[in-house]
C-alpha cells in the first residue's frame, strides 16, 4: 500500500523535473521553504504514525497549511526586508529533526519492548 | 476500493495526493536550480546582450572613422616631418607621445597572460560562485602589478591600457575602455620579460590567489608581442595644459 504514495512522489518528481519550466528566481526561494514546511510535514506524520494517533485530515491540512504559511511569512519578510525566512527555516528544521529524533527513540523502544516480552515468554 | 475509501487504508488516497504535490514541488525546486546553474548569466541578461551588440556596432563605424582619419593625420605629418629639421625633431616627440598615449600599435618582447573563469562550481546557487568568476578588481590587480614591473604597454582583450582607461565591472561581464569584455581574459603585455612573470608571480600575488581558486592560468613570454592602438582615443576637453611663462 506505500508504494502508491511513493510511487506518485516519483512521478510528480519526474514529470515536472523533465517538463516544467524554472520558476522565476526570486519564487525560487519561497518554494524552497514550502518543500521544506512539506517536509516536516511528513516528518510530523512519521511520528504520529508510531505514536498510533495518525489522523489524516490533520496531516493533510497541516501539509498544504504549513506550506502557505511558510511561503507566506517568507515573502513578508522579504516585503519588510527581514529574514523572517532565516525563523521559518530554523523553527521548521528543529521540528524536523525533534520529529525524527522521537520517531527513532520511538521505533528503538519498540524493539526492546517485543525483545523482552520475547524473552519474558520464553522464560515462563 | 471500498477499503482505500473508509476501511485501515483511508490514508492512501490523501497521501498519494500530498506526495504527489511534495514530488511536484521538488521536481520544479531541482529543475529551476539546474537551469540556473545552465546559464550562469542569467535569463534576463538577453537584453543586456541585445544592448550590447548595438553599442559594438557603434562602436565598429566609429572606429572605422578613427582608422581614416589616423591615415590622414599620418599623411600629415610625413609631410611635416620632411619639411624641416625642428619640425623632425617635434616629429620624434610625438612619436614617443603617442606610444605614451596608445595611438599607435606597438610590437616588443613580453608576456601574454591567460585566465578564465574557475572550473570549480557552485551548485548551491546562492551566490557563492563570485568566488570563482573574475571580477574586475583582479584584472585591476593584474594590470596595476604589470604596471608596477615596468610593462610599457598593456592590453586586455585586445583592448589597450592607456592613462585613461578604466577596467569595470557592468553587470557580471566586465567593461574596459567603454567595451564589454568577458572570460578568457588576455593580457598582453611588452616590457622586461624577466621582471613581468616574476612580478606576476610574486608569492601570495594575484596569479597565486588565482591558481588556489583552480582559475586557470597561463602565463607564457614571447619575443614579439603585438599591442593595438587604442580603440577610441581619448578626448582632452576641459584639460589644458598650463603655459609657464619663460622667465630668463
Amino acid at each position: 500500500m506505500i508504494a502508491i504514495p511513493l510511487a506518485a512522489l516519483i512521478l510528480g518528481f519526474l514529470v515536472v523535473y523533465l517538463k516544467a519550466p524554472a520558476v522565476p528566481s526570486n519564487y525560487a526561494g519561497y518554494v524552497a521553504i514550502a518543500i521544506v514546511a512539506g517536509m516536516d510535514a511528513f516528518a510530523g506524520a512519521g511520528r504520529n504514525w508510531l505514536e498510533r494517533r495518525f489522523d489524516e485530515a490533520i496531516f493533510i491540512s497541516g501539509f498544504f497549511v504549513n506550506m502557505l504559511l511558510a511561503a507566506l511569512l517568507a515573502y513578508l519578510g522579504d516585503k519588510l526586508d527581514v529574514n523572517l525566512y532565516l525563523a521559518v527555516l530554523v523553527a521548521l528544521g528543529i521540528r524536523i529533526f525533534n520529529n525524527l529524533g522521537r520517531s527513532r527513540a520511538l521505533l528503538v523502544t519498540m524493539r526492546v519492548e517485543a525483545r523482552r516480552a520475547r524473552a519474558g515468554a520464553s522464560a515462563e | 476500493m471500498a477499503i482505500l475509501l473508509s476501511g485501515s487504508k483511508r490514508w492512501v488516497i490523501p497521501m498519494t495526493f500530498v506526495c504527489l504535490v511534495l514530488g511536484s514541488m521538488l521536481g520544479i525546486q531541482l529543475r529551476t536550480q539546474k537551469l540556473r546553474g545552465d546559464t550562469l548569466v542569467g535569463r534576463e541578461t538577453s537584453a543586456l546582450v541585445g544592448m550590447l551588440t548595438r553599442n559594438e556596432e557603434q562602436v565598429r563605424q566609429q572606429q572605422q572613422e578613427i582608422q581614416q582619419l589616423r591615415a590622414r593625420l599620418a599623411q600629415y605629418e610625413k609631410e611635416a616631418a620632411s619639411e624641416k629639421g625642428m619640425t623632425k625633431l617635434m616629429s620624434q616627440e610625438l612619436r614617443t607621445a603617442r606610444v605614451a598615449l596608445g595611438v599607435v600599435e606597438v610590437r616588443g618582447p613580453g608576456i601574454v597572460l591567460e585566465i578564465s573563469d574557475s572550473t570549480m562550481r557552485v551548485s548551491d546557487g546562492t551566490g557563492g560562485q563570485d568566488l570563482y568568476v573574475i571580477h574586475d578588481f583582479d584584472l585591476l590587480q593584474i594590470a596595476n602589478e604589470l604596471w608596477c614591473a615596468g610593462a610599457e604597454a598593456v592590453s586586455l582583450n585586445g583592448q589597450r591600457l592607456i592613462t585613461g582607461s578604466a577596467i569595470a565591472c557592468s553587470a557580471r561581464l566586465i567593461a574596459v575602455n567603454g567595451l564589454t569584455i568577458g572570460s578568457p581574459f588576455v593580457f598582453q603585455a611588452i616590457g622586461d620579460r624577466d621582471k613581468l612573470v616574476s612580478a606576476l608571480n610574486i608569492r601570495d600575488g594575484v596569479l597565486d590567489r588565482l591558481r588556489v581558486l583552480q582559475f586557470p592560468v597561463k602565463l607564457t613570454t614571447q619575443e614579439a608581442v603585438t599591442i593595438p592602438a587604442i580603440s577610441v582615443t581619448p578626448k582632452y576637453i576641459l584639460a589644458r595644459p598650463v603655459e609657464k611663462e619663460l622667465t630668463q
